[in-house]
This record gives structure tokens, sequence and C-alpha cells, in this order.
């Protein structure tokens, strides 16, 4: 094999503290809730929702997903990671800085904590798009998902400097124009610049792998990766100036154009897969991707409608729907081959040895799909219905889930080696 | 990948094929040769046994596993030999080149 790279994957002491940070902001969003219950039908402009937007987005998205992204850039990239000790940084940035953002949104005192908070979660932001950048540039071959990766990690600076900028205003203000407008573009920029684009490049190379299918569609990709981005900033860009307007269908037209174009690539490996059989974490992916069609149809009730109803709807099908969906499955997609790999690697070919998949609970995650989709049935009917005893059943629902995925979480980085007594020696 | 009776490195190349069932893809939990991942096995050199093989995608995520599953079931069968894999994308790995076995532990 001599001129050719594998890939090596980080250090399992990179990659693993974002599984286990982002999973305990996992449970604690799902505490979080537990007090909140009376506040999910007012506006979304409130200390308690803040917060909890900011511990789904940061805490738990964006920490698994920077985990993730480190473990599938060298696979990407077809070289290996830049910088562990970036990648570690970055670790630390990104968990103070969201600690310190949530807390001061809950508590709601803006000042030195909230801002801070921001800088760091822009500093893990810079230093996770340079080590993005620098592994990428070590490799010589040109792909749509290197576009999609980097222009997500621009976005993601772009989301986190706009978050700092109106943490600061929120302490002394000094943007012209009204913090909400420019709340909702830090959010579509990150919802629809960071997280769509990511998931975008990330899955074009990783759902042929897992279905062992493959689509000769590239152009979908390339055209998905041009109306996701002209969408998103002429989306921005009317926005700032002009304000929200009946333009911005156009922009989410393009948006979902883009989005489409990605879902027929995917549909097109599914149809052209090997493997027929699709296993729970692909389940979850599933559900994930009818989240995020069904968020996609509610721009114009949000636009339209007065009523701050529809606004935590599409957020909760965006976040407890399309990210968390994905979040849960791909999971175990990735953290048991990642504790495989240092726990059974060396012997793999000398003795039997367990499969990724026997790192966890197969049942409980068949669990944890079924009462997830519970969950975010019970919050949407609870939110749009106005029937706060279904959101109360729907966040203690939602805290099982949590549970059962941080057990599982734990489960497998804490497996332990079963050798020689539970391994059959071969010759 | 097929072996003929006449092959003068047979008995040594069933040993090695043997061991190489052992190796299993992680992903797919399915052994290498019933995925057909093994082109060839080389015996030449007295003193290394080298094995051309492909992966299901390059750059598979569990590459080096598989890699170092193949030197650690070679190694433990021919100890005075060197373990080499010899990685090739051509021709690509497909489904076609399954056996009927690894065709039915996926379903196909």
């Amino acid at each position: 094999m001599a001129d050719i790279n594998i890939a090596k994957a980080p250090p399992n002491y990179v990659v693993l503290p974002f599984y286990g940070t982002g999973a305990l902001f996992f449970l604690v969003l799902a505490v979080m809730m537990l007090f909140t219950p009376g506040e999910w039908g007012g506006h979304y402009f409130t200390p308690h929702l803040l917060a909890m937007t900011h511990t789904a987005a940061l805490g738990w998205g964006s920490m698994i997903i920077f985990g993730s992204a480190y473990q599938l850039l060298p696979v990407i990239c077809e070289s290996d990671l830049f910088s562990s000790k970036m990648a570690l940084a970055s670790y630390g940035c990104l968990t103070v800085g969201a600690g310190l953002l949530i807390a001061s949104f809950w508590l709601f005192t803006p000042g030195w904590m909230m801002i801070t908070g921001g800088a760091l979660v822009v500093t893990a932001a810079g230093i996770y798009g340079v080590n993005a950048y620098l592994t990428m540039g070590s490799c010589k071959r040109y792909s749509v998902q290197k576009l999609f990766i980097l222009a997500s990690a621009g976005w993601l600076l772009v989301t986190t400097l706009a978050g700092l900028l109106l943490a600061i205003n929120l302490y002394e203000p000094f943007i012209f124009r009204s913090h909400l407008d420019m709340l909702k573009l830090h959010a579509h920029a990150g919802l629809a610049g960071w997280f769509r684009q990511l998931i975008t490049g990330v899955s074009s190379k990783l759902v042929p792998i897992f279905l062992l299918g493959k689509s000769g569609k590239i152009r979908l990709l390339y055209g998905s990766f041009v109306c996701q981005n002209a969408g998103l900033v002429l989306f921005l860009a009317d926005g700032l100036v002009f304000g929200f307007t009946p333009r911005i269908f156009f922009y989410e037209g393009l948006i979902v154009l883009g989005v489409v174009a990605w879902l027929i690539w995917l549909f097109d490996c599914y149809r052209n897969r090997v493997r027929k059989a699709i296993d729970l974490p692909m389940r979850h992916v599933f559900f994930s991707c009818l989240c995020l069609l069904i968020a996609l149809l509610l721009p114009p009730a949000l636009y339209y409608s007065h009523d701050h109803v529809w606004a935590l709807v599409y957020g909760l099908f965006l976040f407890q729907g399309w990210i968390t969906f994905l979040i849960l499955g791909m999971t175990f997609k990735t953290l048991p081959f990642i504790v495989w790999n240092y726990r059974y690697k060396h012997l793999s070919g000398k003795i039997k040895v367990p499969m990724p998949k026997h790192l966890y609970h197969e049942k409980w995650l068949r669990y944890q799909l079924g009462i997830h989709t519970a969950s975010l049935l019970l919050l949407v009917a609870g939110v749009a219905l106005r029937q706060e005893a279904l959101i109360r059943t729907g966040i203690w629902i939602a805290l099982a889930t949590a549970a059962l995925y941080v057990g599982n979480v734990v489960t497998v980085m804490f497996y332990k080696i079963k050798t020689p007594a539970d391994a059959t020696v071969h010759r | 990948m097929q072996l003929s009776i006449d092959d003068r490195w047979f008995r040594e190349k069933t040993i090695a094929l043997s061991a190489l069932y052992q190796v299993v893809d992680p992903e797919l939990c399915v052994n290498i040769i019933d995925l057909g991942l093994v082109y060839g096995l080389d015996f030449d050199d007295a003193s290394a046994v080298t094995v051309t093989m492909t992966l299901s995608t390059p750059h598979c995520p569990m590459g080096e596993s598989i890699i170092t599953g193949v030197k650690n079931a070679l190694s433990g069968v021919f100890p005075e030999k060197i373990a080499e894999v010899q990685l090739v994308w051509d021709p690509a790995w497909n489904y076609t080149m399954m056996t009927e076995e690894g065709r039915a532990q996926l379903n196909l």
C-alpha cells in the first residue's frame, strides 16, 4: 500500500470529550425543559428559551458535530487531522463558552459573563475552521464535500461573531437595527449555514459508505451547494438592509431547492444500495430528514402569522427533530467505532472480538427512536394547541430519551474489554 | 479469490485464507473473504506473505483496523514470515465480488 494513504483517526482523547460533554448537555437540556413548561406558548425571546436554544445549538449540536467532524475530517479529506491540540483547544473554548452563555441567558445577566462566553465560542469556531482548512489543505483531491465543510465552517464563524455582537448589544446597545431582526439572521446563518451545510457535506460522504450505495448524480450536490449558499447570502443581505419582506420566500425557495437536490441525491444512493437492511441509526436519519422537510414548509406561517407559536414549532422541528434525530442515530454510527478502534483493533484477526454494534444496547436505541418521536409529537401538539399537559408529558418523555441516550453513550465509552475469558482464541 | 489445487502454494494459501476468514469488516460484520476484498496471496518471497486486497470504499473509516486484522491473522499462522498488505483500488470493489455466503449475510 506504498502510495495509498489510509488516513489515521485522531487519538481518542481528542474526540471522546466532545461526545461525553455533548451527551451531558443533552441531559441538561431535558432538565431545563422540566422547569419551563409554562413558557412554551409565548414569545421565544425569553431568558429560559434563549438558554435552552443555546444549550441545543452549542452544548448539544455543535459539541457532538465538532467531535464527529474531527473524527471524520481525515476520512473526508483523505489526510490526517492537522492538529489534535487545536481540536482540544476548541473543546475547551466551546465547553466553557457554551456554559457561560447558557448560564447568563438563564439568569439573564447581560454583561461580562455573556460576552466572555460569546467570545470563547467565536474562538472555538475560529480554531475549528483553521484546523478544518489546514486538514483539507494537505489533500490534493477536490470534492464537493470539502466545499460544504469549508463553507459550513465559515458560516459558523459568521454566526458566532453575530452572536457575540448581539451579546454586546444586549449590554451596551449599539446596533441600529431591531435586536430581534438581527437574532433571526443570526439563527438562520447558524441553521442554514453551519448545521445544514455541514450535514449535507458529511452525509454525502458517509451515507454511501453506510449503505454501500452510490449515486452518479454528483451535479445535484453542486447544485445544492450553489442554491443553499446563494439563498442564504441573499436572505441575510436583504434582511440586513431592508428587513423582512416577502422577498424572503424567493430566497427560501432557493434554499429549499438546494435541500431537495441533496435529498434526491441521498434517495438515489438509497435506491442504488447494496445493503438492503436499514439499521436503527440510519432509521433515525430518515426521521431527521422528515423533520427538516416539515420545518422548511413553515416559514410562510412564521411570516404571515403574528402568533409566536409557529416560531416554537419551527424551532422544535429543527432542534428536537432534525438535529437531534440525526445525532441520536449517528452517535451510534461513529462512537462505537471510535472506541472499538482503540480497544479491539490490535486484537482483530487474533481472537474473536465483539463488533462495534455490540458495544451498545440495541434495544435501548430502538426505544430511543420510539420515545423521541413520541416526545416530539407531544411537544409540537402541546405548543400548537397550547395544552400544557401535553407539553409536560412531552418533556418527561424527552428526559427519558436523554437518559437512554446518555446511558448508551456511557455504555460504549466505558465498555470493558472482555478477553481472553470471553473471547474465543482461534489459533 | 480463486484457489487452484495445482497452485504451488496451495497448502499455504488454504491456511492463509482460513485465517483471513477471522478478519471481519466492523461496519458490515462480514468477513473480508466473503466480502471479496482479498484479490490475491503471494508466497514467492520466502520471508514474507503478501496480501493484495482492497476496501469496500476508498479511505474506509475502518480501513486501518481491517489491515491490522489481516496482518494479525497472517502473523498468527505464519509467525516466521512478515505479513504485508498491498492495498489497491483497481479493480474497484463492487458487490458482485462477494461470495454467496457474504451476500446472504447482507440479505442481498
